[in-house]
Order: C-alpha cells, then sequence, then structure tokens
C-alpha cells in the first residue's frame, strides 16, 4: 500500500479492483465513506459480482474474471484520447510510457466490451469520472493478483496511476489492501522461498551480509545446503510444495519432499486442495503448529507421524506488528500462554535446541554495531525486544532503521495522539507519524506515510521513485527528470542509488578516512548509518530517485500484455491473447500453461468460477469457525447462484448441488440464490474445510475439537493455474459445471 | 331530558365504536415503498428483509391488534365472564329450570365411544378457559410462574381438545346441519323464556346445541390453527408471499382471530355448561350413560322422537339403555 | 446529557455494510443463547444494482412503546431516559408483545421446560434489567448494565463504519446533521479522538 487507509480521505476519485473492502476491511472502509460522505468522492467498483462494497458504489462494472488488462487499456486508451493524462510528470517520472500507449491504441471501447464484458458506455463513464477527479486512489486486492498474469494486472495498475500523475500524491497511490493481521510483516520478513528477509535476495553477497550481521559463519551456513548451488536457488511454492511430494510433474530438488512443518498458516486455503490431500497423506512427517487445529492435519488420511502442537495466539505474546500501510504497532501481551501453548519463538528455539544450532538462531539478537562491523555486545537476549533491534539494525532495504522497540512502545502508549487522515504526531508525538511508516530512514526520522511523494521533504517522509536498476537503459536516462526533484533536497532532480563510491559526488560531500573505512559498500548493507546520516543532511532518500519503469525489461511481459486465463470461457480468445508456453522449473517444478490452455474447457465447463470471502470468517476459517455466533451466522458451506441459473439446471433455492472442475474433482455444497452474481458465473466462499469431495471429514478432528461449522473447501475445485512469475494460484478465474446432487 | 341523555349516551358508545369499526373495515393496504426484490432464504422470517418491509403496514393488522389489545380485549371479556353467568342466574331465578319425568322408557342416545370423546373434549376446555382467562387477566394473577404455568397447561389443553375436535365434528355433522325447524327453535329460543311444557321443534339437537357445535368445532379448529401459529411463531413464508402478507401480519391476525372466537365460545360455553348441568334438570346424565329419557325426548326433541317412533328404532334404542 | 434526554438508535444505512459486529458483539456481551439475534443486521435488494442496502435492526426503544401497552403482564417499564425494559420473572411469554411490535423486536428463546417457548428476551441498550445493577442476576437474565457504567451500548461502541449510533436523540440527530453538512468540506483534520463517534 503506498499510501495509507486515512489517506483515502483525501481522494476525489476512488477505483477498485478485485478488491472487496466493505467485507475484508470493514474499520478501513470507514475512510472511503467519509471520503464520499466529506469529498463527494466517486466510488468505482470494478468486480465480477455484485459485492457489499459494489453496493456502496457510485459506479460498477461487472468484469469477467481475468480481463482486468483489457480494461485498464481500455481506460489508458481513452485517458490518452483525451488528454487526460499528466504529461509533465509522465515525461519526468516515468520510463517506458510511449509502448504502453501504443498497445493501449489497439483498445477501443468495442474491443474492451467484447472482451470484458464491460459495456463501452460504462468504460467511458468510468474512465471519465476516474480521470477528471484527482487525486485518484486505485485499490486492489486478490482479485487483481490471483491469476496466471497476476505480475502483469499487478503492474499495470501502477501503469494508469502513473498515467494519471496519481502516484505519490496525498490522496492517490495504490492501496492495495493485505488481507491478514501483520501479513505485511511477514512479506517484510520475506517468509518466502526466493529471498532472505527484507527482499535481499539470495545471491552470495546477501547471504554474507547476514552470516555477518547473525555472527554465524558464512561456510557453515552454507553447508547447510545440500550443495553451493541450492544455496542461491529458489525453493518451492506454499502453492505448490505438494509436487514437490507428489512429482507428478517434474521436481528439480535434491529429494523430493518427506516432511512438513506448518507454523501459522492455512495449508487449506491453497488451490488444488485434493491433491494437497494426497499429499499430506504421503508425507512422512506432518507437524502443525497453530492455536486451533489447522485443517491440514484433518484432510489428511494419514494416522501417524501427525502432530499439533497448540501454538499462543495475539494474546499470549508480544512483539511489533506491520499494518497494510506500512507501519509497525507494538502488541502487549495480555495472558500468559494458556494450558500447554507454547508462543511461537518458545517452539522455535525448543526445537533449535534440539536440532543443535540454538546459539546460532540466538546470536544475531545479542549483535551491535561497532564502526561499521556488527560485533557480539551480550551473552543475553530480551525477547522481543532484542529481536525487534535485530531487525531494525539489518533490514535497510525497506528502511526498518528507525523501528527501535523503545520508539514504537511509545507509539503505543501515545495512539490517541495522531490524527485519522495524516497520522502526524500531536503534543509528545509531535515530528512523528503513527507507527513510523517504512521506510523510516533513522533513528530520529518520522516514518513515510505516502510513498513516491516528491511534493514534501525527505525529513518529512517524502522520496522518488527507487533507482534500482542503474541510471540508464539502452542510452535513454532512467533516472528522475530534471522537474522530479524531492523538495528541499540539496541533489536537484534524480540521482542513482547511494554507494560508498558515489556517495561523495551525488551529494558533494567529503567523507573523512574513518568514515570511508567504517561505510557499508552501500546503502543496504551500511551497518555505520552513515549513507542514511548524509543523505538525510542533504534531504534525499538514500535509495535514488528514479523513473518508475512502465517498460521492464526483465519480466516475461515488457509492458503488461492481456493474455487469457488458462481455463477460459472464451476459446476464441484465447488464440489471440494465448497464454505462456509451459515453464519449467518454476520454483522447483515444472508447471503447465500453454499445455492447459489449448484444450477448451468451456464446452464441458461453461460456468465461471468466483471465490471470495465473507465477512464473518477470515483465511482458512479455522479460528472463526470455532467461534459458536460467528458460526451461527453462516453455518455452511454455500454457492451463491442466480436463480435464472439454478432454474436451468432444476436447482432450488436451498437445494444441494455438484460443483465438478476440469481437473476432475467436485465438491457438493448448498446452493444460495442471489442476484449478486450473473446467471454466467458462482461464488463461492473460501473458509470452510472438513469435507472433501462429498465425503465429512469430522472423525478426523482430535477428540471435541470439531467446530461449529465445517464444509467442502472452494479450493477443491479451483482450477490448475498459476502465475508466471510468483506462482500465486489463478482461484480467481476458473471453469466449473453444476449438476443437482 | 331522559331523550337528550339517550343522545349523549349513544354518543358515548359511538365515540368508542366507531373508530373500531374505521379499524376494522379500513385495516387498509399501505403501499410498500420499495418491495424487497432479492431472493428468499430460510431462517426466521421475523428477523428479515421481509421484516423490514412489513414495518410500513404496522398500520394495517398491528396498530389494529395495539388498538384492540388496550381498548377492547378485557372490557368485553369481563362483560362476558359477569354477564353471561349473571343472565343464566336471573333466568334460574325466574323462569327455573325445567323439570322432566326419568321414569319409563329411556333411549341410548350418545354411545360409549361418543361420551369418551366429549369428556376429553370437555377436560380440554376445562383446562383452556379458565387459563386462558389467566392470560388475559395476567396482571391480576401477578404474572410470573403463576400465569407460565397456566400457558403450560392451556397449550396441554389445546393438544387433549385437538384429539377429539375432528372426530366429534364428523360424528355429529349430519344431525348438526342446520334444518328449516331450527328457524322455528330461534323464534322461540327453544321454549326456555317460560315455563311450560311443550313439545319443541329440534332433532337430535336443538338450534342451540347446534350453534354451540359449529362454534366450538369450527371456531375451535380455527383457535387450534391460530393458537399453533403463535406457538411455533415461525414459518415458511414463500407461502405467505402469495397471500401479500407477511409473517408478522400472519401473527397479528391470528392473535386477533384467536381473541374475537375466545369471547364467543367462552360465552357459548358457559350456555352450554348452564344448559346442560342447570336448565334442565339430569340433563347430564345423557352424557354420562347415554341415555335420555322418553320425557325429556318427547318434549324437547319432539321431531327426533316421532322420527324414531314411526321408524321403529325405539324398541332398539330403548333396549340399550 | 440533557436533562430530558430520550436514549435512541439510529443505523444510517448508508455506511452499515452488514459486518455484522453488532450481532456478534451484542451476542458475546450478554452472552446470548445462539440463535437469539437482539439484534441483527438485514440487507434488502441483495444484489440488486443501485437498490442494495443494509440496516441494523433491534428494539427501537419506542416512546408509546406497543409492546409495554398491550402486555397482559405489564411487565414493561420505561426508564426515564426513554429506555424501555421488561421482568422477565413476570414475563409469561405469551407473544403479544411480538405481535405488536412493528420492528419484530421480541425474541423467544426456546428454554421452558421441555423445549417450551420461555419468556420473551430483547434488546435493552445495555442497560439490564429491574435486578440490582450489575449484579449477577442481572447479567444471568438481562446481560450487561453498560450504561451504569457510563459506557456506551456494545452494538454501537462496535459499529465498524460508525453507521450505528446510540444515544440521547439530540445528540444522535446533530451528528447525523453533521454528518450530512460536511458533504464536500474535506477531510477533518486535526482529528480529535474525544467524541464517541466523531463525524
Amino acid at each position: 500500500m503506498t499510501n495509507h487507509l486515512g489517506d483515502i480521505q483525501n481522494s476525489k476519485a476512488i477505483i477498485v479492483f478485485g478488491a472487496n473492502p466493505a467485507v475484508n476491511h470493514p474499520v478501513g472502509f470507514k475512510h472511503i465513506l467519509k471520503a464520499k460522505e466529506r469529498n463527494n468522492a466517486t466510488l468505482i467498483v470494478i468486480d465480477p459480482r455484485y459485492t457489499k462494497t459494489a453496493a456502496k458504489a457510485d459506479m460498477y462494472a461487472r468484469i469477467r474474471p481475468g480481463t482486468d488488462i483489457p480494461f485498464m487499456y481500455g481506460m489508458l486508451h481513452l485517458i490518452f484520447k483525451h488528454g487526460w493524462h499528466d504529461a509533465a510528470y509522465i515525461d519526468n517520472r516515468v520510463f517506458g510510457m510511449d509502448h504502453v500507449i501504443e498497445e493501449a491504441k489497439k483498445w477501443t471501447p468495442e474491443k474492451v466490451e467484447d472482451v470484458t464484458g464491460v459495456p463501452a458506455e460504462t468504460l467511458y463513464q468510468i474512465t471519465k469520472a476516474y480521470a477528471t477527479s484527482k487525486p485518484g486512489t486505485l485499490i486492489w486486492a486478490m482479485g487483481l493478483t490471483q491469476h496466471s498474469i497476476g505480475s502483469s494486472n499487478t503492474r499495470m495498475a501502477p501503469i494508469l496511476q502513473l498515467s494519471l500523475g496519481n502516484m505519490g500524491k496525498f490522496g492517490g497511490g495504490c492501496n492495495i489492501l493485505r488481507g491478514h493481521d501483520n501479513v505485511q510483516g511477514a512479506t517484510d520478513m520475506c517468509c518466502l522461498s526466493h529471498t532472505l528477509p527484507g527482499y535481499y535476495g539470495l545471491s552470495e553477497g546477501s547471504w554474507k551480509y547476514f552470516a555477518h550481521n547473525w555472527g554465524v559463519d558464512f561456510n557453515w551456513l552454507q553447508k547447510r545446503f545440500a550443495g553451493k548451488k541450492w544455496m542461491h536457488t529458489k525453493g518451492f511454492t506454499l502453492a505448490r510444495w505438494w509436487q514437490g511430494v507428489l512429482q507428478e510433474e517434474k521436481i528439480y530438488s535434491t529429494t523430493p519432499i518427506k516432511a512438513l512443518w506448518v507454523q501459522g498458516n492455512g495449508i487449506t486455503s491453497i488451490a488444488q486442495q485434493a491433491k494437497v490431500q494426497q499429499a499430506l497423506d504421503k508425507l512422512d512427517l506432518l507437524v502443525v503448529a497453530e492455536p486451533f487445529a489447522n485443517e491440514a492435519a484433518v484432510i489428511t488420511n494419514k494416522t501417524d507421524n501427525v502432530y499439533i502442537l497448540p501454538t499462543a495466539t495475539q494474546f499470549e505474546c508480544e512483539g511489533s506488528v506491520t499494518a497494510t500501510n506500512r507501519t509497525a504497532q507494538w502488541r502487549s501481551k495480555v495472558v500468559d500462554p494458556l494450558y500447554e501453548s507454547k508462543t511461537d519463538e518458545e517452539i522455535m528455539f525448543a526445537f533449535a535446541k534440539k536440532f543443535g544450532f540454538y546459539d546460532e538462531l540466538v546470536r544475531g539478537m545479542m549483535m551491535g554495531v561497532k564502526n561499521g562491523k556488527a560485533v557480539q555486545v551480550k551473552n543475553t537476549f530480551k525477547w522481543p525486544e532484542d529481536a525487534t533491534r535485530e531487525i531494525a539494525r539489518i533490514i535497510k532495504t525497506i528502511g526498518l532503521t528507525g523501528w527501535t522497540p523503545e520508539r514504537l512502545k511509545k507509539h503505543q502508549e501515545n495512539w490517541h495522539m495522531f490524527d485519522e487522515v495524516t497520522l502526524k504526531g500531536i503534543g509528545p508525538m509531535k515530528g512523528e507519524y503513527y507507527g513510523l511508516p517504512w521506510p523510516c530512514w533513522s533513528e530520529t526520522h518520522p516514518g513515510s506515510p505516502v510513498l513516491y511523494n516528491i511534493d514534501i521533504p525527505v525529513n518529512e517522509g517524502g522520496m522518488g521513485f527507487r533507482a534500482r536498476f542503474g541510471t540508464e537503459y539502452k542510452g535513454e536516462n532512467i533516472l528522475a527528470g530534471s522537474r522530479a526533484g524531492i523538495r528541499k533536497a540539496k541533489v536537484h532532480g534524480g540521482y542513482p542509488e547511494l554507494t560508498k563510491d558515489n556517495i561523495e559526488k551525488v551529494l558533494g560531500i567529503k567523507l573523512s578516512a574513518h568514515e570511508k573505512a567504517v561505510m557499508g559498500k552501500n546503502w543496504k548493507v551500511d551497518l555505520s548509518g552513515l549513507i542514511a546520516k548524509y543523505a538525510l543532511k542533504a534531504g534525499v532518500a538514500p535509495y535514488g530517485n528514479a523513473k518508475a519503469r512502465a517498460y521492464v525489461w526483465t519480466f516475461p511481459d515488457k509492458i503488461p500484455m492481456h493474455r487469457e486465463p488458462l481455463h477460459s470461457p472464451r476459446y476464441d480468445l484465447t488464440k489471440k491473447y494465448s497464454t505462456y508456453p509451459d515453464k519449467k522449473n518454476h520454483y522447483r517444478v515444472d508447471t503447465k500453461y500453454a499445455s492447459i490452455q489449448k484444450t477448451d474447457w468451456s464446452k464441458d465447463f461453461p460456468i465461471l468460477l468466483i471465490t471470495g470471502r465473507l465477512v464473518e470468517y477470515s483465511g482458512a476459517g479455522i479460528i472463526e469457525r470455532n467461534s459458536k455466533y460467528l458460526a451461527a451466522l453462516q453455518p455452511e458451506m454455500f454457492a451463491d447462484i442466480n436463480p435464472e441459473l439454478a432454474y436451468k439446471h432444476g436447482i432450488n433455492d436451498g437445494d444441494m448441488i455438484w460443483v465438478h472442475a476440469p481437473e476432475g474433482t467436485k465438491i457438493r455444497v448448498k446452493a444460495r440464490f442471489t442476484y449478486s452474481v450473473a446467471p454466467d458465473r458462482i461464488f463461492l466462499p473460501y473458509h470452510f474445510a472438513g469435507f472433501m469431495q462429498g465425503a465429512d471429514l469430522s472423525s478426523h478432528y482430535p477428540e471435541g475439537l470439531v467446530p461449529f461449522a465445517t464444509g467442502e473447501s472452494a479450493n477443491t475445485v479451483t482450477n490448475y493455474g498459476y502465475d508466471i512469475v510468483t506462482q500465486i494460484p489463478e482461484t480467481k478465474a476458473g471453469l466449473v459445471r453444476i449438476e443437482k446432487a | 331530558m331522559v331523550g337528550i341523555s339517550h343522545t349523549v349516551y349513544k354518543g358515548k358508545i359511538m365515540k368508542k365504536l366507531l373508530p373500531l369499526l374505521g379499524t376494522v373495515l379500513f385495516a387498509g393496504n399501505v403501499p410498500l415503498a420499495e418491495p424487497n426484490q432479492a431472493p428468499l432464504h430460510p431462517g426466521s422470517a421475523l428477523i428479515s428483509p421481509q421484516m423490514i418491509e412489513a414495518i410500513p403496514g404496522w398500520s394495517r393488522y398491528g396498530e389494529l391488534f395495539l388498538y384492540l389489545q388496550t381498548h377492547w380485549v378485557k372490557m368485553l371479556f369481563l362483560v362476558i365472564l359477569i354477564a353471561v353467568p349473571a343472565v343464566f342466574l336471573i333466568h334460574y331465578l325466574i323462569v327455573g329450570p325445567k323439570v322432566f319425568s326419568h321414569d319409563g322408557r329411556k333411549f341410548l342416545i350418545f354411545p360409549s365411544w361418543q361420551r369418551i370423546i366429549h369428556w376429553i373434549a370437555a377436560l380440554g376446555f376445562v383446562l383452556l378457559i379458565p387459563t386462558g382467562v389467566m392470560i388475559i387477566y395476567a396482571a391480576f394473577f401477578g404474572g410470573g410462574t403463576t400465569v407460565r404455568f397456566a400457558r403450560y397447561l392451556h397449550d396441554i389443553g389445546a393438544v387433549l381438545f385437538a384429539l377429539t375436535v375432528l372426530p366429534m365434528t364428523l360424528m355429529w355433522l349430519k344431525e348438526m346441519l342446520p334444518r328449516m325447524w331450527d328457524i322455528k327453535w330461534m323464534m322461540i329460543l327453544g321454549g326456555y323464556l317460560t315455563k311450560k311444557k311443550q313439545e319443541i321443534p329440534a332433532s337430535k339437537f336443538n338450534a342451540g346445541q347446534k350453534m354451540w357445535y359449529w362454534v366450538a368445532t369450527f371456531g375451535g379448529i380455527i383457535m387450534i390453527i391460530t393458537g399453533f401459529m403463535m406457538y411455533i411463531q415461525n414459518f415458511n413464508p414463500a407461502l405467505l408471499n402469495k397471500l401479500d402478507l407477511h409473517q408478522i401480519d400472519i401473527l397479528r391476525i391470528a392473535v386477533i382471530v384467536h381473541l374475537l372466537l375466545a369471547m364467543v365460545v367462552t360465552a357459548l360455553f358457559f350456555t352450554h355448561v348452564y344448559m346442560s348441568l342447570f336448565a334442565i334438570k339430569g340433563s347430564i346424565d345423557s352424557m354420562i350413560d347415554g341415555c335420555k329419557s322418553e320425557d325429556e325426548l318427547k318434549h324437547l326433541h319432539s321431531i327426533y322422537y316421532k322420527k324414531i317412533v314411526k321408524e321403529g328404532k325405539d324398541k332398539d334404542l330403548a333396549d340399550k339403555c | 446529557m440533557y436533562n430530558n434526554a430520550r436514549m435512541k438508535f439510529y443505523c444510517d444505512e448508508d455506511r452499515c455494510i452488514e459486518c455484522n459486529a453488532c450481532t456478534i458483539a451484542c451476542a458475546e456481551a450478554h452472552e446470548l443463547p445462539v440463535g437469539i439475534h437482539r439484534r441483527k443486521v438485514v440487507t434488502l435488494n441483495e444484489g440488486i444494482e443501485g437498490k442494495e442496502f443494509s440496516t441494523s435492526i433491534a428494539c427501537m426503544h419506542c416512546t408509546d412503546a406497543p409492546c409495554s401497552q398491550v402486555c397482559p403482564v405489564d411487565c414493561f417499564y420505561i426508564r426515564e431516559d426513554g429506555i424501555v425494559l421488561h421482568d422477565k420473572d413476570k414475563c409469561i411469554g405469551c407473544g403479544y408483545c411480538l405481535y405488536a411490535c412493528p420492528f419484530g423486536a421480541p425474541q423467544f428463546p426456546k428454554d421452558g421446560a421441555f423445549g417450551i417457548r420461555g419468556v420473551m428476551d430483547k434488546c435493552t441498550m445495555c442497560a439490564g434489567g429491574p435486578k440490582p445493577t450489575n449484579s449477577t442476576d442481572e447479567f444471568e437474565l438481562y446481560g450487561q448494565n453498560r450504561i451504569a457504567e457510563g459506557k456506551v451500548p456494545m452494538c454501537a461502541a462496535v459499529c465498524s463504519t460508525n453507521a450505528l449510533i446510540v444515544g440521547d436523540a439530540e445528540s444522535v440527530s446533530k451528528i447525523k446533521r453533521e454528518r450530512d453538512a460536511a458533504k464536500g468540506k474535506g477531510p477533518k483534520t486535526p482529528y480529535g479522538w474525544d467524541i464517541a463517534y466523531g463525524l
């Protein structure tokens, strides 16, 4: 999220693509409602079904799932045609927009109507309303990301905002709404298989940086891997780990996966549940560490070597969490862990001791910095403060330097001293933004609530776009233009990211010999903090000031291109907008694309599948389905179906139906009549588990732990499909067939 | 003077009656602002979009119920509870009971199974009516556990009565159909206003008994249905939409009908009790051993007597007694 | 609070998003039996473009409460501040209050003997009942008495979008009026946390 929720109250137009904040962020939605009330902001919702958010919208477009890129190209077509774009902004702050304009020319409103199903007139009205009311903010969530072209979707939306000059403005930006408590924190710590914490990647340089900061020998770390090359190879993803067990598609690993340890994650909320179940059955060892019985341990037929470890909930532990708007909040313990529950770190430390790497695991919390080097400064550590300090000390890529436990605790004690709309503190918190939104470059920096804002000084949270890809591409300058300098910066216009070698030249300063000796190689690994210090003194952000790239030369599609979903209802369009060729070794497993799309699935599976959330439940539903009041509101799994479609199949409101997927799986759910879905699609909430393809798995639950509500998982019928870059499952665009049960 | 007070008196009554009449007659249709278009979902219809839709319609049956309950129910019941027994007391004192000879032949009128059904129903009534009255005047009886217990007994009585109402309806249906002589009976009020012994135009059942029968059975069935509706409170709204009524309106109509019928049933119940226990000496026997004396039958049910004699059935019926 | 305060609920259907926080918070706070919804959110015209809206309904604590007028046991009492409460010990569960209520607020849990319908339960505006204030008896029969503790009723306290507001009628209408008058005025900043719902 480049801006923050309160900032939405500054917006004059809010466009929502594939997100449902009224259901998933009810309290945050208040800001959108206030924008509507106080700003006369126009709320525009683009969604395959008429959601609760759409019910509050001023304009609504019912889009075919997976066709967001054509829609946005349609908008860009009209924007450039009518001159609603911000030419000066594009000149100075965007690289490669010409390629986009060329592609946009092809997407006339009529063509967009054919592909997306949104009438040309509606496209025009929406574009005009959005483009001419500035600042406009663009909100998205899983509806945009969970596609085989999710990585293109999430580039298309910022391109749209860049064309209008909405990025880096109050009331503008791309406000991606994260969906779980502290998922932003988990993302920042990169609990993912392709990078070290803080987005440092897997290069040798990054590993050495972390080894140094953890006080651990790099060679010892290297020896933890089966061979040198595996240290720098991406691992399996959450979406496809099960293929590492089943090996139905070729895997590229030293060994198949034999054991699975799940801590704080919903295995049952991932696509291809039938396969997940098979994989769980084949494991040698399954460990789930959760406060409630994770249904991964339930859907499996495995009866031996399945362990459930009770972990503590958020009320039973202390530490910092990161909100969707990049701010940190300190959480205090309310009650000691109940019964035999242990906090997550207690469990991890206990096993680390058993496995023999406890010392290496915790030494990082006992390190400090002396003369630009990390050294051990004490022999004991205090949890969680020292863990927070370790993060602040090491993670510079996103500027967590300022997140000391003292500052965060002070914010917690004074959380009523901050303004709702600007996040500015008053009284004892004057000069700081609530939660110190990252990047928070130093221990005195106030935080940066709005990313890429060049209208305010860096010392008040301003910055340009990050200069990450050098200073030029094919002879063209990719640093920011002369009119895009940061306010009150001593450096005019664009400048490269700061390194030890270029800092004197870029900032026009002279370093002493000692400073040169202790300074880190570049701003990302400078433990001395000098680069940040001099940068802030000069009023610049350490990471440079470049143009945002609309043209990305490292991605499979240089500019976002529309590609039909793997299971498309429009077989004719799959010829023109075909998907990628099959990808080998995509996070260690061969992943299919074109070979799936070449079949015409729409004949046998004519109905579009939409998945989404309910306000009563979250994620895999493990927690909420154990609450009797919440379960009373949503007691069973259902499919939202339009009465017209239902009557065609002889289905009445409340009848049980079978939903069949192209992969051969099926689920049995109750039909629920509604007009919020069109007659060509159905909606499934994904929070249920405990049934598998018609079979009731209640007997698999540990004694007395069956939730009040169980049901089929929507993910048993979500189709095969994964994003080309991130491998996120294509759960938002699929096909199914229904019949009365 | 008398004339003026008469007008004034009439005016006071009209003031009370007119609104009653008006509300009943014009419990009119209030058009809904925006009918709910979305499909119905199972679940309580009492907390649902249908309930919200029913809100503007409150001025139909909701307001009617409020008006009746606050202005008329307690008063009317009091009138019935006092006036009806009072009238019969006066009748007993002035006119007195009819006496018939119980010597001579006796005829079997009610076989044992009919008597059993009648007494189960009677037990039901004995439970239903006093407990019903207790519910209406619950404040007087202190409410709480006492009246709650009365409510449970009311439900039990309803079950008892419900078991017997259909058999009772069917077993006497033919004899209870209205005939021409019922009009004659009505005009002389069954001969109860005079001490004279005379032949009364009535078959097995006279017009008075018929009135009671129809009220008790069909009225009773309606009371069972409305009572049951109030008991379960929640039933399928899909049917209701076809009738253009909401769940809550059905309940309101149910309680209004239940109360109105209750008044009629109570009044006629008292009448039935008086007639069978006091107004005709010994008539209760016909419900205990099933037999009526020749004297009583010849006079009070003259047409029936003539019929069984003509058809020669009198010997059979007499033998059974 | 004003001398002649009358406590009222108001649910702004432009803000209600059917998040059900009010329903759940009420059930949780008063430990209601599952299935009794003192407060429930109802959505009309679901899925109909431009017509769908939601609102949270519970007892409206009417000034001329029809429920209290028709009750045969006279178990209702209306507090000076307008909150309509009833005595569960007197209540006989006859259902008249439900028939008289325009909003369907009275509910009857099936917790009598043999699963028969018990006595009436309804929203108390978190003001408890005739039992001694904040006693265990009061909690078991009527739920929390937050008004006596100077707290906002649970439902309005948790409403995600401040659609549901409760308080003295004058104050509530003032808030609504200010919300409407603020159209086009832009965001309110700095934002004070001293008012319960802000604007």
